[in-house]
């Protein structure tokens, strides 16, 4: 009996999420128009710094070991938010390069099929990142490595002007400049 | 109405059949059999087996041992039908995209042998039933089957909605359908097994009729045309950080 009513209940809660999805579905693709405003910037030199190994080298041999877990937790969290942020902003970019990837133009709809599959690859590194930075800020000591992040988003940037100089060749420079 | 063998119960029993062979020849003459081999197959299927089962159940000479061996087979071969079908979706929706191919392959293989355990689990805890084994026993097996079946497809929906993969028209609409029949006949076969519903009518009917509305669903997606978004340029913020691209092409060149 108690089974039959969890699986019940977990049926229904499948049937509300395919209707959730299939309603925002529709609502996106009558409302592309002011997708790249959804981009935030990012204060990339910042990210590069926060991951960077060397200045974990630094902190830790500056501080207390007490200290050190204190801002490496506070770096952590910052890196955490950072790479949310990469994350979300390569999410747009999928629905921006999807927009354009039924564009008649073949060079367009290419940069578009670049563009969507590294952003795709940027949000796989960004939850792969993501998961090892909240395991670090359990154990502040750790090593970690959210290089990856970093390097798919300088990547996807270089994707995303290409791209925006296709669609449209007079202003090159404004999606990639978002990044 | 709801009883056994009026018309509504073989009107649901029929009709959705019959309109998967309509689907099936519509697929076929548009040669998005090509596409979808799988799913055209198993339209073709489904819909013989449905014929066979109710022939087999009309028929006077055909005792209900007979019936319910028969309808243990066409579950079984159902069943393996439909996660063939589920991996070509899956194919289609990750083929373009190299870049998370493999996590969503893995991932939902993964979650795929954790559902069997879980289903085998739910299996073993059935309600105790005073049917004959193969009424009891097909009952598990439908739970067992739709539960994987259900589960499989919503963590297909999710890993696609988590990482904002773009769906293909086609497939979307086949899974959708999927998605929906899955889940509700999940929680009739759970509410069968656990001896909370059992030869009231509506549970066929409420079986039925989603099934009726899945095919209409694929029939929408077929038939009707995608509507085109007008293909003029994203409009693109104005930002002046030229500098930006700059700084970001030497950070890459370090």
């Amino acid at each position: 009996m108690t089974l039959a009513i969890v699986l019940v209940v977990a049926a229904v809660l499948g049937l509300v999420f395919l209707l959730r999805l299939t309603l925002s579905r529709s609502l996106q693709l009558s409302s592309r128009g002011g997708l790249a405003a959804k981009i935030q910037p990012i204060d990339i030199e910042a990210f590069r710094n926060l991951v960077d190994p060397a200045e974990d080298d630094y902190l830790h041999r500056r501080l207390t070991a007490s200290e050190f877990r204190v801002v490496q937790r506070g770096r952590l969290r910052a890196m955490a938010a950072y790479v949310q942020t990469a994350g979300r902003n390569a999410g747009v970019l999928v629905q921006i390069g999807q927009a354009a990837l039924v564009a008649g133009d073949a060079r367009t709809s290419d940069a578009a099929r670049h563009l969507v599959n590294d952003a795709l690859l940027l949000r796989r590194n960004a939850a792969v990142a993501l998961f090892r930075i909240y395991i670090a800020l359990a154990w502040p000591t750790s090593g970690l490595a959210a290089g990856s992040v970093l390097r798919g988003y300088e990547q996807l940037n270089g994707k995303a002007m290409l791209l925006g100089r296709l669609q449209n060749p007079a202003a090159p420079l404004r999606i990639s400049a978002m990044l | 109405m709801l009883q056994a063998h009026s018309f509504l119960w073989n009107y649901l029993w029929l009709a959705p059949n019959v309109l998967c062979l309509i689907l099936a020849a519509v697929i076929y003459r548009r040669r998005q059999h090509k596409e979808f081999p799988f799913f055209f197959a198993y339209l073709l299927f489904v819909a013989l087996k449905e014929f066979c089962l109710y022939f087999l159940d009309v028929s006077p000479r055909v005792s209900a041992e007979t019936w319910w061996y028969a309808f243990w087979a066409g579950t079984i071969s159902e069943g393996l039908f439909k996660f063939v079908v589920v991996a070509e979706l899956l194919h289609h929706l990750l083929h373009s995209w190299p870049s998370v191919a493999t996590l969503g392959r893995n991932l939902v293989s993964g979650i795929g042998a954790l559902l069997v355990l879980l289903a085998a689990v739910a299996a073993a805890f059935a309600a105790p039933d005073n049917t004959p084994r193969y009424i009891g026993g097909a009952h598990i097996l439908s739970q067992t089957l739709y539960l994987t079946e259900a589960g499989v497809i919503i963590s297909i929906f999710v890993f696609a909605a988590v990482f904002k993969i773009p769906w293909e028209r086609l497939s979307f609409g086949i899974a959708l359908a999927f998605g929906v029949v899955w889940c509700e006949h999940l929680a009739i076969w759970a509410l069968v097994t656990g001896g909370v519903v059992r030869n009231r009518g509506w549970e066929d009917l409420a079986n039925g009729a989603t099934y009726h509305m899945a095919v209409l669903v694929w029939f929408y997606y077929f038939l009707v045309p995608h509507k085109e978004v007008a293909k003029s340029a994203i409009p693109l913020p104005e930002n002046d950080l030229a500098v930006w691209n700059r700084e970001l092409e030497r950070l890459v060149q370090q």
